[in-house]
């Protein structure tokens, strides 16, 4: 009894990943020199696959340390017999890419990001957190919760590398001259959905539309010095974060 | 005339509400009075050959919408466990969807309110979701009953005054019901109706002891509303534990009850239990429908529902005294009838033993939750009813919430399958004036919409939305869906033209008529 106590402990302890900065870091530095060739730079995938997928997300962390370390027989991936300690530093890595935002650790100041969204960065001239902001921009009272860390301060960095649907930036010439611009939340070959810069929202079809620009490029400016304000969005969650795959 | 124009109206007010159904569909059942009649005349029976699809919309991830879709403005909104979406109602376009990452439990959805600038919906664990109408942007989340004590609720809400009403589940699983007005700009509770009640309250001994907080009487379908009474009127489904009565001895108040309560502060007004002392989980969630007719040669306010016992109820809803009763269906077996105040006159070889006993109607009930209609013109009532009944098992094992237990359940009959129809009442004396046979055997849940046109929309238990004359029953139009219906359909107007809409499984599928 004691022995299988012992074990079990052993176990969960080995399955328990660090959650310090150090140690994700050391995991990063570990994945771009091993990982990275074949899976890309943010695990996006090249050669081998996405590690952003819903099947790496549900592995537990053991099953994820057992891949990594023994390798998946019949495909290109290796094995890499690294020491316990970096293969729980890797594997800690390895969940900030697919873990919600509000689960990972922070270096920026959340109550900083929280004065600056609501203040000089003017963040809520688009975005609304609970109620409170504008309305073209992607509603955020949730997004620590909907996005991981790297996926936030990607947007926030590099803001039209992604853009969210129903978030691009749109002009509709109608037939009878006027013009909406603003976002469309959905067009297509038969009509347009717009909503515009005033917050209305305009339901068209192609019978109304003259023309109709769709542009990939988002109006937000990218943030340099992001940190703060990724530290207050990542805490965002409207429920409490309860833990990713054991 | 672009549809753009409609968003220069100002917010849904209660005024729209009252006037809904109109171009829009603004509650669950189109109106406060859950008639499900529209004044939309466009369809007619002279004309219903010619409807024809015009869009359909798969949600994501669902798969057994029960929801009745809300219209307003261009705009129609359809839920679905923890999510809902915003359509562009003359095309099927999504425009928003709204997911609530995180939330609990999978129970299904039946829809959604608006009121102000907001849509509001109900998560599977108790959560009321505020959003703006247009751009699906969450204003609040606001929790009103506890997932981890076992509630869950699958209610449309409704907007009332300032509040938004909710209800929840619980009879099958041992929680206490009630209603809630929750503000409809900050998410803060403004009353609270238990539909049990409390130690030292008035009915508490209807439950011989029995803890109040495991006691049922669950809120989980959505009520009516009089302005002029300024009175809500709430079904209450089953007593807990279901099918096992000897632990609550009594009428067990308020379940299987309408209650009838103050339009600002929620407190009772009346009450009337259709099944005192329930052990065949019959409820009383049915719609109560709201009309003013002759009765007895003056004229009335009146209540009406298709219950799950079997029994069709006229109720004078100012005072919420019994008028009259009749079945409505001929699969009817465990009392004698009813007495003047509307009482049933049990038979006791009917009460569930542990031995099985054979009951009619089946614990589905001679109608459910599917939505009746009734047409002001005809007088008559069209409600989805079942002939079917059950072997119901009864064990005295120690209630324990949440355990599954339900005081043992039922089976159904192999060699008597269940035959279901749609019934059209007439409304005052509940004598059945025509009937509308579904293939059968077969399942579904799904209503009806009556429309000023003289068409009565139903879903079939073969996947088909039908369309029938409703003075005659006479079968005008269908359309295959190639699914389960488990949703009432519902119509409305947008840019002149008459659509119908109905959700089926996983998709909402939509008709008007060709060239229209």
């Amino acid at each position: 009894m004691r022995f299988l106590l012992t074990l079990l402990f052993a176990i969960a302890a080995f399955a328990q990943l660090p959650r310090d900065l150090a140690s994700i870091d050391s995991g990063r530095q570990t994945y771009m020199g091993a990982c990275s060739g074949c899976h890309g730079a943010t695990g996006e995938g090249s050669q081998g696959p996405s590690l952003h997928s819903g099947r790496v997300a549900r592995l537990g962390n053991q099953a994820l340390i057992n891949v990594i370390k023994n390798g998946l027989p019949g495909t290109t991936m290796p094995n890499f017999p690294l020491a316990d300690d970096k293969l729980r530093q890797l594997a800690a890595f390895l969940r900030t890419l697919t873990s919600p935002a509000v689960a990972a650790p922070r270096t920026g100041d959340a109550a900083k990001g929280r004065a600056l969204f609501f203040g000089t960065a003017n963040c809520t001239g688009c975005h609304m957190i609970n109620g409170q902001g504008g309305h073209p921009g992607p509603d955020l009272s949730n997004i620590g919760a909907e996005r991981t860390l790297p996926q936030l301060s990607e947007s926030l960095r590099k803001p039209s590398a992604r853009i969210a649907e129903g978030f691009r930036t749109a002009t509709a010439t109608l037939r009878n001259g006027s013009v909406i611009k603003g976002v469309a939340k959905n067009y297509n070959n038969y009509g347009a959905q717009i909503l515009d810069a005033t917050g209305r929202l305009h339901l068209l079809q192609t019978g109304e539309i003259a023309k109709l620009d769709i542009v990939d490029t988002s109006i937000m400016p990218p943030v340099a010095d992001a940190n703060d304000l990724l530290a207050f969005l990542s805490s965002l969650s409207l429920r409490p974060y309860e833990g990713a795959a054991q | 005339m672009t549809v753009a124009f409609l968003f220069l109206l100002a917010q849904v007010t209660p005024v729209n509400i009252a006037a809904s159904p109109n171009a829009d569909w603004l509650t669950y059942n189109g109106d406060y009075a859950a008639t499900r009649h529209s004044p939309l005349k466009q369809i007619t029976p002279e004309n219903a050959k010619n409807l024809v699809a015009k869009w359909v919309f798969r949600l994501d991830g669902a798969k057994k919408l029960e929801a009745s879709p809300i219209v307003h403005g261009g705009l129609m909104y359809v839920s679905d466990t923890n999510q809902i979406y915003a359509l562009d109602a003359r095309s099927g376009r999504q425009v928003w969807r709204y997911r609530a990452t995180g939330a609990k439990g999978s129970r299904v959805n039946r829809g959604t309110a608006i009121l102000g600038d907001n849509v509001y919906f109900s998560t599977a664990d108790c959560h009321l979701i505020a959003l703006n109408r247009l751009t699906g942007n969450l204003v609040f989340d606001s929790e009103f009953a506890s997932f981890e004590k076992g509630y869950t609720t699958s209610i449309a809400p409704l907007a009332l005054k300032n509040g938004i009403l909710v209800g929840v589940a619980g009879g099958g699983s041992g929680q206490r019901g009630f209603v809630a007005s929750i503000n409809y700009k900050t998410g803060k509770e403004q009353w609270r109706f238990w539909t049990v009640p409390g130690k030292g309250e008035p009915g508490f001994e209807s439950w011989g002891g029995f803890p109040a907080e495991m006691g049922g009487a669950p809120t989980w379908t959505t009520g009516s509303y009089d302005a002029a009474l300024n009175t809500i009127y709430w079904p209450t489904g089953n007593p807990w534990p279901d099918f096992y009565g000897g632990r609550r001895p009594g009428d067990n108040l308020y379940s299987d009850s309408v209650v009838a309560l103050d339009g600002d502060t929620g407190k009772l007004k009346w009450h009337f239990q259709f099944t005192p002392h329930d052990v065949w989980d019959w409820d009383a969630n049915e719609n109560l429908v709201l009309i003013d007719a002759s009765f007895r040669g003056r004229p009335r306010k009146l209540l009406i529902q298709a219950n799950r016992n079997g029994f069709y109820y006229v109720l004078d809803r100012v005072t919420g005294e019994f008028l009259h009763a009749k079945p409505f269906v001929k699969k009817l077996d465990w009392t004698t009838g009813l007495d003047d105040k509307g009482r049933p006159r049990i038979i006791p070889e009917k009460i569930p033993t542990p031995a099985g006993t054979k009951v009619c109607p089946s614990v589905r009930g001679a109608s459910n939750w599917m939505s009746p209609s009734y047409n002001p013109a005809t007088g008559l009532l069209y409600v989805v009813t079942l002939e079917q009944c059950d072997i119901i098992i009864a064990s005295a094992k120690e209630p324990v919430p949440n355990s599954g237990f339900r005081g043992t359940g039922n089976e159904g009959i192999p060699t008597e399958p269940g035959k279901f129809y749609l019934r059209a009442l007439d409304a005052v004396s509940g004598d059945i004036k025509w009937e509308y046979p579904m293939p059968g055997p077969g399942v579904m849940w799904a209503g009806t919409v009556s429309t000023a046109g003289g068409v009565v929309f139903t879903g079939d238990d073969d996947g088909n939305l039908v369309a029938v004359d409703a003075k005659t029953g006479k079968d005008l139009w269908h359309f295959a869906t190639g699914r389960s219906l488990f949703a009432s359909p519902i119509t409305y107007m947008v840019d002149g033209k008459q659509y119908v809409a109905i959700a089926a499984e996983s998709d909402v599928f939509t008709f008007a008529l060709f060239g229209q």
